[in-house]
């Protein structure tokens, strides 16, 4: 086992630095001219030819001129800076944004935690509802509850999340008047406590967790209870019936823990699903998150804070792929054997 | 005879056999063991569900609608109306009520309502009358209702209402000033409630527009009121006492001066278009004057018109008359004219069809027209309509007709989905025939790009590769390249089943044949194994086409797909997650919401469908 997580890691690191590669090369697409930037406010004070020394003396200066592998490896902190120092990504240094006049790391730090706050929540939530809806649809197939479910997932996951959080603001905020429609915090509200700070919090999310755990209701259950029927004809199950096991037994041991490997696999591609699902939830519901960040970022072309969120997200699509690598691991000892 | 049918009947039945296949005896054999085609029971399966007919039956009538509407419903990208934004649906802007049918005394058009007065000296209002979520020019005030009013106008947001007894009302919009009278005008209007008779307080024409008014007294006297800073209300005083009638257009006036002259008495005299009066006018009698909100008309005594100002909708191509015109009428970008013997010709812009005066009409008397409405009343007192009824589905925020551009969307997301779809499968099944079939080093190479690829948040991928190459782009082209970025990220599935089902089927036994005979690997991958995986291929295409609508309209809907003003399903709703929108214009999302919700569910439906009937062993689910 220790030797696949291993084997799993140094895969993950390859990729991570593909990835950023390609992410850093796309970045260098954009026709941008930090050096001309810098220098245009002086510009009036200066001789053409006078200019045109500073001026490329500043991109010397800030290593402009050098090939892009190595501003790459610069920008990720494997080669040496101009001052001699390594500060790239992996020292913790994610750039400047120009739109909030703030490192990067300051800025993302509050949305990066709301963000990662909505998806955990709406993880739980949809994981314990999809599991044990679509094993109980399998084990009850046909039956009414089953085919009312299959209609409701079917639109769960044929309409576009942002129509679900239209339809929901409108019955939640407008009609019942229950949530608020957008942000984060009550506005010009003082906390007493921090504790008054967290369920003001909670109140603002609930509406944007229960879209993105509905939206997300559908997918999985569908994936649930097909990979469970499927485990449910399988002949060991007959054979465990036959033997007069406790149909509990049959369905949570002997059928669920077969049916866990395919949906495991589709965990991944739904859990990368739902950090893009948070773009479009952030900005509907204007939430101070890593995907409203994005958006804004995108529109006001501040790529420094976009390239690093962009990197967020590989690296939380990496860690999840290998998180259920790990758990693939774990509940199937055919992987653990092979590999 | 009978021998001759007989021949016949032989003849068909030969030709058929020549070019339709088999015998129908040699059919009744096959069906008595069974026997079917594998695309025969595929085709059985399919249809014989519930939900996919459903699926397909929906599935068809939008695809139709969004391919055979914008036929119709002709898209316009420079479209737009300030008169027109925020209208829900509605098709009754020029449905005067039945009672006032035959007994109308005076009528106004307003922006998009009507407002009449009939015989019993009540008024009343149509179409869509509220301005506001407070101001509804239906709630017409008790003073108002108490009056004996003899004459109306309707503006862009107010109303004014003159009575017998010399008193001018305003309601609606008040706030811009559209009901503060002059000092004068109080004045008189005291006197008047008084009972003493004022010759510069005769009120004879009373005009409404946007957000100021006007009023004519029989001396010649005009009184101008409303918003200052949008239009040019002030008169130049060697004119006053002199006019006769008087036109607004949305922000200036122009005035028939009672000596058969024109004359435009505001202060913006200079270089204005509207100040200069065409030279052909000059030394002709002018009997009549009207104004579109861009440009003024003057009717000579001849019969010939001419207009002037800042014409945008072909308001200035005045046709030919047969007869003679005796009266002008102006609306927004159209003129009415009445001729001497009753019938009626109108020119300008035809968008809303305000230029297509019914056939067959005769012995018209008087003409009301306002924005995209036209009534024209003949001698019987019957009211004939023509132009703007209403929005089927309502029109947006910029006066665009919804209908329109959800028709229009539909086929740019629809064209984009299906394009992307056959991105991603061409480069799936190359990349996939190409691992599943040679194994080894190109299939280890290949997975990892597609465990890559497939790794990537798509969303925010999908946002940042259009960001950074789309600004250099124009419409067209980012259209495109929308596409190929959804092609590109989305091959991922189809490329993995695409290789699985190969990796199966290179065992079979078909194959070890092919290959013994000696044919070209690539032609075993592509011309032997391919077509065993068609129907499942299919199947993912189906379900890959409603992903990337979703997709597409999720890009555009963030603002980083296709950009407006080219409508998709998706940017329909850009700038909807807002309460204001939500509540109170609720058509501009839930009409576009809802015909895409239709069609990705039906795509699914017939998707799941076809997967049942592909994969036999899924039917048992």
């Amino acid at each position: 086992m220790g030797k696949y997580i291993l084997k799993r890691l140094g895969y993950i690191v390859v990729v991570f630095l593909i990835v950023s590669l390609l992410m850093y090369s796309l970045y260098n697409l954009i026709p941008s001219d930090p050096a001309r930037q810098e220098l245009e406010p002086q510009r009036r004070n200066m001789k053409p030819d006078e200019y045109e020394q500073a001026y490329q003396r500043l991109r010397q200066q800030l290593g402009l001129d050098d090939p892009l592998i190595v501003r790459y490896l610069r920008w990720i902190g494997l080669w040496k800076g101009l001052d001699g120092r390594f500060d790239g990504l992996l020292e913790g240094n994610f750039g400047y944004s120009n739109l909030y006049k703030q490192n990067v790391v300051d800025v993302i730090k509050a949305p990066m935690s709301n963000t990662i706050f909505i998806n955990i929540f709406s993880t739980i939530l949809s994981l314990g509802i999809t599991i044990p809806l679509g094993i109980y649809c399998a084990v009850h197939k046909g039956k009414r509850f089953d085919q009312a479910t299959q209609v409701v997932t079917m639109l769960g996951y044929s309409i576009p999340i942002y129509i679900i959080a239209l339809v929901f603001m409108f019955l939640f905020c407008i009609v019942w008047r229950i949530f608020p429609v957008m942000g984060t915090k009550t506005a010009g509200a003082t906390y007493t406590s921090s504790w008054d700070e967290f369920v003001d919090k909670l109140y603002h999310i609930t509406l944007p967790v229960i879209v993105m755990t509905f939206g997300s209701l559908g997918g999985m259950t569908r994936y649930v209870r097909s990979a469970m029927i499927d485990a449910l004809s399988m002949d060991y199950v007959r054979t465990a019936r036959a033997k007069g096991v406790k149909e509990k037994v049959v369905i949570y041991s002997h059928a669920w823990r077969n049916a866990l490997l395919p949906v495991i696999t589709s965990i991944l591609g739904w859990f990368l699903s739902i950090f893009s699902g948070s773009v479009i939830i952030e900005n509907t519901f204007s939430l101070n998150g890593m995907g409203k960040l994005y958006w804004q970022g995108l529109n006001n072309l501040d790529f420094e804070l976009v390239l690093a969120i962009q990197m967020f997200y590989s690296v939380v699509s990496l860690v999840g792929s290998l998180l259920i690598d790990i758990s693939y691991g774990l509940v199937d000892p055919r992987v653990r054997v092979d590999k | 005879m009978a021998n001759n049918q007989k021949k016949g009947f032989f003849l068909t039945r030969w030709f058929r056999r020549a070019f339709m296949g088999s015998d129908q005896e040699v059919r009744d054999i096959m069906q008595e063991e069974q026997v079917q085609t594998p695309f025969k029971t595929m085709a059985k399966n399919f249809f014989a569900k519930h939900t996919v007919r459903i699926g397909l039956g929906g599935f068809i009538l939008v695809f139709l609608f969004v391919l055979i509407g914008p036929r119709y419903w002709v898209l316009d990208l420079s479209e737009q109306d300030s008169t027109l934004i925020n209208l829900p649906p509605s098709s009754d802007f020029m449905s005067v009520p039945k009672e006032m049918q035959g007994n109308i005394v005076d009528l106004a058009a307003g922006k998009t309502y009507g407002i009449g007065l009939d015989k019993n000296g009540k008024l009343h209002t149509w179409g869509y009358t509220r301005i506001t979520e407070k101001v509804n020019l239906a709630n017409i005030p008790d003073e108002v209702q108490a009056a004996n009013i003899v004459q109306l106008a309707a503006g862009e947001d107010h109303c004014v209402a003159l009575d017998d007894n010399g008193q001018i009302y305003v309601w609606g919009n008040t706030r811009l000033q559209q009901g503060k009278f002059s000092s004068d005008m109080t004045k008189a209007m005291k006197n008047a409630a008084k009972g003493e008779s004022d010759p510069s307080w005769d009120i004879i024409q009373i005009e409404a527009s946007n957000q100021f008014s006007a009023a004519l007294s029989s001396d010649g006297t005009l009184y101008l009121w409303g918003n200052t800073n949008m239009a040019d209300i002030k008169l130049r005083s060697q004119y006053q006492g002199n006019i006769a009638k008087v036109a607004l257009t949305a922000n200036e006036y122009i005035c028939l001066m009672k000596d058969g002259t024109v004359a435009y008495t505001g202060y913006k005299d200079k270089g204005s278009p509207f100040a200069a009066i065409p030279a052909g006018l000059e030394g002709k009698t002018v009997v009549d004057i009207a104004a579109t909100s861009g440009s003024m008309a003057a009717l000579t005594s001849d019969g010939e018109v001419f207009v002037w100002g800042s014409s945008t909708a072909g308001e200035k191509n005045v046709p030919a008359f047969s007869g003679k015109p005796v009266a002008i009428y102006g609306g927004r970008y159209h003129y009415d004219a009445l001729m001497e013997d009753g019938s009626v010709v109108a020119w300008g812009n035809n968008k809303y069809h305000q230029v297509d005066v019914p056939g067959g009409l005769s012995g018209i008397t008087k003409i009301y027209t306002g924005n995209f409405a036209n009534y024209a009343l003949d001698a019987s007192g019957a009211v004939h309509t023509w132009g703007l009824k209403g929005f089927t589905l309502g029109t947006d925020n910029l006066g665009r007709d919804l209908l329109t551009r959800i028709v229009n969307g539909g086929r740019v997301t629809m064209t984009v989905g299906a394009i992307s779809v056959v991105i991603a499968t061409i480069i799936g099944v190359l990349l996939g025939g190409l691992a599943g079939y040679f194994g080894g080093k190109a299939d280890l190479l290949i997975m990892r790009i597609a465990e890559i690829v497939g790794g990537l948040p798509f969303i925010p991928f999908a946002m940042i590769l259009s960001a950074v190459i789309g600004t250099r782009l124009d419409p067209t082209q980012r259209m495109y390249l929308i596409m190929v970025v959804l092609g590109i990220l989305s091959w991922v599935p189809t490329c993995r089943l695409v290789r699985a089902q190969i990796l199966a089927q290179r065992e079979m036994e078909y194959v070890t044949a092919a290959k013994a005979m000696g044919i070209k690997e690539w032609q075993i991958v592509f011309r032997h194994i391919l077509p065993n995986v068609i129907s499942l291929l299919l199947v993912s295409m189906t379900l890959d086409f409603a992903t990337c609508m979703l997709t597409e309209s999720t890009l555009s809907y963030l603002g980083f797909g296709i950009p407006l003003p080219t409508p998709t399903w998706g940017n329909l709703l850009t700038g909807a997650n807002n309460s204001v929108v939500i509540q109170q214009y609720w058509w501009q999302w839930v009409f576009p919401a809802a015909i895409f919700g239709v069609c990705t569910i039906c795509i699914n439906m017939i998707g799941d469908g076809l997967r049942d009937a592909v994969d036999p062993k899924s039917q048992e689910r």
